[in-house]
């Protein structure tokens, strides 16, 4: 069969952002379930106030988390699955015409949800030795009575089971909606045109091709402007729990900022070279310099990704800024939030050398396929 | 004039190699018409890449007059082929986002050739300049694809089986375009084919097999495109 285990490899990204999520979520909702067993026992005002701030916090730690990580990861999902079956729309199109039924087809599209339940589970486990740490930093001054650790079979099934299955059952969908193509259209090879464009035959080459570049990949822009987005957000998010939280929450979140930030923008960039492999390669076939291949090309790019950048930073000001005003008015402990300059110097000097760096090494690894190996990949 | 000497092209990797090109060598005069024959995985194919600066070979060198392009760097061999090379290959590689007139000025801007309308004409697209390449026949979209490569000027034209796609009419055209932009234009030409038809066409015919060339001969005389059997 067409689709196998080795095709979810490529769905690595996925893995890590179920990991990073379920980490968290896993973190908090036990931290939560185990502190409401003992809210009884808690008498002191100080006591009281913390657990409400802590509840809170956990609270909205899990929705902005798993909700913003779950998205990624479901717009991740259904974007490898869109590419894999326009990359292998003749296989799929000669099962089709064979006989093989839709149904069938997509049935085997389940196992994209491997990668999810593997992310899931290893951060499920990962999440659960670390919270005897996790609940040591939670109550390090000791103003809470001793909550014991307990193992929630309904966090289990929430936090790796749903999703798994959310995934299998959507991937199959999806797989089955865009099998509904007929066959002759799969297998055709996949080549965008867009007629509605006004006529821009005296438009020099090269600024043609810029123009044409965003318009006629749509998905290749909004991925890379929602990678930038995701970047932005979650490492400027990461720092300003430094000013919210204890330096150790600080230090876990932004590590998983940066890595959930690095692996979305990875995946993009890769996404986006490869999705204009055939353009580059040509060009440099023609005897267009790489320089002028990648500005026109790529560089087109670099805008979409500036305003990705921009999107996110105002999206984690307003989300903090938010959460500060409606949920911690009561507690005087936590000082009202600001916005963080240096985070966002910080998070755009990383975003854009990382950018660079990455464009530079798949242009190199670009460098390296021939002409003909671009275009019967 | 082009020049090769010994090349050896080898792919693969450690454990298992298949050598495509065995010693190969070979001399294409200037403004001559030279057709490459072989059987599919003779490897006539990765020699036209290696000829024309797309691959580099294993060993063995490539000389164009007094340029040896086997020591070009990446960017020099790029110069190279902007300056000197056109291509048409079997599947067009046309972009399929840009109308006719907007691909073939991609070969055009490049050589700062203003006059590419004049192109357009002469390979009789005038009326679908327009249109993108799927709105195209398989013969309208080579032409655009041979004008693509005319409009950059170039002094050698590579062709790797340009009429391989197509049906016994439009390849017919096709052929007569090329020969008639041959003598008109006297760019050397060097195409690719397993249709041993089409080697009466040329000056000279290479025959490839296994890597090899098998014999090389010149023809005393030329066939037409409509003289040819198919």
């Amino acid at each position: 069969m067409i689709v196998g285990i080795k095709d979810t490899v490529k769905l690595i990204g996925i893995t890590i952002v179920a990991c990073c999520a379920v980490f968290v979520c896993t973190l908090f909702l036990s931290y939560n379930a185990d502190l409401a067993e003992i809210e009884n026992d808690i008498t002191a005002q100080t006591g009281q106030l913390i657990f409400q701030a802590q509840k809170a916090t956990g609270t909205v730690t899990v929705a902005t988390t798993g909700g913003c990580l779950g998205v990624t990861s479901l717009i991740l999902l259904l974007f490898y699955i869109k590419n894999y079956i326009d990359i292998h729309g003749k296989q799929l199109g000669i099962l089709k015409a064979l006989g093989y039924p839709n149904k069938k087809i997509a049935g085997h599209f389940s196992v994209f949800g491997l990668p999810v339940f593997l992310g899931c589970l290893s951060g499920f486990l990962a999440a659960f030795l670390y919270l005897p740490t996790f609940y040591h930093i939670q109550n390090k001054e000791n103003l809470l009575p001793e909550i014991p650790i307990g193992f929630h079979p309904l966090l289990c099934l929430l936090l790796v089971g749903a999703p798994t299955l959310l995934f299998m059952l959507l991937s199959v969908l999806y797989a089955n909606h865009q099998l509904k193509k007929p066959v002759i259209t799969l297998l055709k090879e996949k080549k965008e045109t867009r007629r509605t464009l006004k006529n821009r035959n005296n438009i020099p080459f090269l600024k043609n091709l810029r123009k044409m570049t965003l318009r006629t990949k749509k998905s290749l822009p909004f991925f890379m402007a929602f990678s930038a987005f995701c970047f932005s957000a979650m490492t400027q998010m990461a720092f300003s729990m430094k000013q919210l939280a204890s330096e150790d929450m600080a230090v876990m979140m932004i590590g998983i900022g940066l890595i959930l930030a690095f692996t979305t923008l990875l995946l993009s960039l890769s996404t986006v070279i490869k999705g204009n492999a055939e353009t580059l390669a040509m060009m440099r076939a023609l005897g267009y310099p790489d320089r002028a291949g990648e500005k026109a090309v790529l560089g087109s790019y670099r805008p979409i990704a500036a305003i990705g950048f921009a999107l996110g930073t105002g999206y984690q000001y307003c989300l903090l800024k938010l959460v500060i005003t409606i949920l911690y008015t009561e507690f005087d402990a936590v000082q009202n939030y600001h916005f963080s300059f240096p985070a966002f110097a910080v998070s755009l000097v990383i975003f854009l050398l990382f950018y660079e760096i990455s464009m530079i090494i798949y242009k190199r690894k670009m460098k390296k396929l021939s002409l003909k190996t671009v275009m019967t990949e | 004039m082009i020049s090769a000497q010994n090349i050896i092209k080898t792919y693969g990797n450690k454990t298992k190699k298949t050598q495509i090109l065995n010693n190969i060598s070979l001399t294409i005069a200037d403004r001559s018409f030279t057709v490459i024959l072989g059987a599919s995985g003779s490897g006539k194919s990765t020699l036209l890449n290696i000829l024309s600066g797309l691959e580099r070979p294993d060993s063995g060198s490539i000389r164009y007059a007094d340029t040896d392009i086997t020591f070009l760097s990446d960017s020099q061999l790029t110069e190279f082929r902007k300056e000197k090379i056109g291509f048409v290959f079997q599947q067009y590689y046309l972009l399929p986002n840009m109308t006719a007139e907007q691909n073939i000025r991609m070969g055009a801007d490049l050589a700062g050739n203003p006059d590419y309308r004049e192109t357009i004409r002469a390979v009789g697209l005038e009326n679908e300049r327009k249109k993108y390449p799927d709105e195209l026949s398989g013969g309208e979209q080579q032409r655009v694809s041979i004008a693509r490569a005319l409009a950059k000027k170039p002094d050698f034209l590579f062709l790797d089986e340009p009429t391989g796609a197509l049906d016994e009419k439009t390849g017919r055209q096709i052929l007569a375009y090329i020969a008639d932009i041959h003598q008109r234009c006297g760019v050397t030409m060097i195409l690719v084919t397993h249709n041993q038809n089409i080697a009466e066409m040329a000056d000279t015919v290479i025959r490839m097999n296994s890597g090899r060339i098998e014999t090389e001969q010149k023809n005393q005389t030329k066939k037409t495109a409509y003289e040819i059997a198919w």
